[in-house]
């Protein structure tokens, strides 16, 4: 009797599995389909949550060339790595977060089309010994887990290096610096600089080193996605008919030099 | 230290309905870690070893690997296999829920076999059946040896929900990790994040004690 009860036990438990399997894949193809971009709110002035809202250059500039290529676009905070794993799984459209095109990344996903140019620059206190990226051997770094910063400081202290300390998240690095748990901090030029500018009295700078190399920004899809060709097309576009500058300068303050992107395209 | 009230001011609704959605998440999982606990307990106790294997291995799984890992195996795994797409909260619930599942089992199970055996058999002696001795009998003396380890238990379920922050589900520890990003803060963010947190699991503890004074016999 124990037994027969056991077994209506467990197959009411698999009967709640196999009804929540019921429910997947709805989302139909209107007319006007909404693309789910998936980011990492926590790369400021790229994106970033204001008061739960995610904004910044990124997704102003993403939900542009969406509406270029005729869908609408709803952009959601999930984390760093979380966002290739869930392109990876193709359970988004897009991502869109200061993702750098590189070959290695290429491999596993496509890309858009360049739509940034970024360096890595190195982030440290005024009266710091670090001048260079030299100096920074020996020295403790923060960086962001997975980013091209990570990596060109691999590339520098040596892969597995203990004084690399790697976070989720570039806020993380920098609070880590801020802390003193770090000598310096090594991200994408625009990051750092935006929170030097914003934060004068915290006594930082920036130093830019040519062994860095020039990187570009790329939406990132899921590998063999229809939607690069037609983002690809809807990123040409607007950056030939000035709304790109447009957003570029309400976020920056000043006009994108699009040589250098219009060169890599 | 100085503290920016300003900008906590500004957070105040965020930090609000984190603490709905944690303790929401904490009481969805504390329920059905029960439901599925009691069974798994009871399948535990099986005399069939048969029967008793894949609750053991269920127990062994759960509990011994950390939960931060099973979060992200549910969340990134399971349930993009399931349902087609991540869902934050249907993981958050799914793995708080199993994990906790692996500890309320073992807690039901010595709850009961913490009972003396006589006691079984004079309620059998009196004419009941196992059924109605484990109802009536021996579940009403184990559940009071339960409440503490259980107290226990989904207290740390309560602060284990902050673990879902790192895939971005939105409760009281992600919108303090939302204010530090925006703002680079250290001591507003956190120090609020524990402050709620432990006015809720204080609240818990003072809510079991008053159900513990109440059932005792002696």
């Amino acid at each position: 009797m124990k037994r027969s009860k056991l077994m209506v036990v467990i197959s009411v438990v698999f009967l709640l599995l196999l009804s929540a399997c019921g429910t997947s894949k709805t989302g139909g193809d209107g007319d006007k389909k909404t693309l789910r971009i998936v980011t990492d709110a926590a790369y400021a002035p790229f994106e970033y949550q204001d008061k739960g809202e995610v904004v910044g250059f990124d997704v102003d500039f993403v939900k542009a060339v969406a509406k270029e290529a005729g869908y609408e676009a709803k952009v959601e905070h999930v984390g760093w790595d979380p966002v290739f794993v869930e392109i990876e799984g193709k359970t988004a459209d897009a991502a869109v977060s200061a993702i750098t095109i590189t070959d290695k990344r290429k491999k596993s996903y496509d890309f858009s089309v360049p739509y940034f140019l970024s360096t890595n620059k190195i982030m440290v206190p005024k009266d710091s010994p670090i001048k260079s990226a030299a100096d920074l051997k020996d020295k403790v770094v923060a960086v962001q887990n997975g980013t091209t910063g990570m990596t060109a400081t691999e590339k520098l202290l040596g892969a597995e290096n203990k004084n690399l300390k790697k976070f989720k998240d570039n806020n993380l690095a920098i609070m880590e610096l801020k802390g003193g748990g770090a000598d310096a901090v090594v991200a994408d030029n625009t990051v750092i600089e935006e929170y030097v500018k914003n934060n004068p009295k915290e006594n930082f700078v920036v130093i830019e080193d040519p062994v860095f190399e020039k990187e570009f920004y790329g939406v990132l899809f899921p590998k063999d996605s229809k939607l690069k060709a037609e983002f690809d097309k809807a990123i040409k576009k607007l950056m030939e008919n000035g709304e790109y500058a447009k957003i570029y300068n309400k976020w920056f303050k000043v006009d994108p030099d699009l040589t250098e992107i219009n060169a890599q395209q | 230290m100085e503290i920016r009230w300003d900008i906590l001011a500004e957070y105040a609704p965020f930090f609000a309905k984190g603490t709905l959605l944690t303790i929401g998440l904490s009481v969805v999982s504390i329920i059905i870690g029960c439901i599925l606990g009691l069974f798994i307990g009871l399948g535990k106790m099986s005399k069939n070893k048969w029967i008793a294997l894949p609750f053991n291995i269920y127990v062994t799984f759960f509990r011994g690997t950390p939960l931060l890992v099973q979060i992200l195996l549910v969340h990134f795994g399971l349930v993009p296999l399931l349902l087609g797409e991540t869902n934050g909260i249907t993981a958050a619930i799914t793995a708080l829920s199993l994990n906790s599942a692996a500890y309320v089992s073992e807690i039901f199970r010595a709850g009961i076999q913490s009972i003396d055996k006589g006691q079984m058999e004079a309620a059998r002696s009196l004419g009941m059946n196992h059924q109605q001795a484990m109802r009536l009998v021996i579940l009403p003396q184990a559940f009071k040896r339960m409440i503490p380890p259980l107290g226990n238990e989904f207290i740390v379920l309560i602060k284990d929900t902050s673990l879902v922050a790192g895939i971005a589900v939105k409760e009281l520890l992600y919108w303090g990790q939302a204010l530090q990003g925006q703002y680079y803060r250290v001591w507003e963010p956190y120090l609020t994040a524990a402050l709620i947190y432990l006015v809720i699991t204080f609240s818990l503890s003072l809510l079991l004690s008053k159900l513990e004074r109440r059932l005792t016999t002696e």
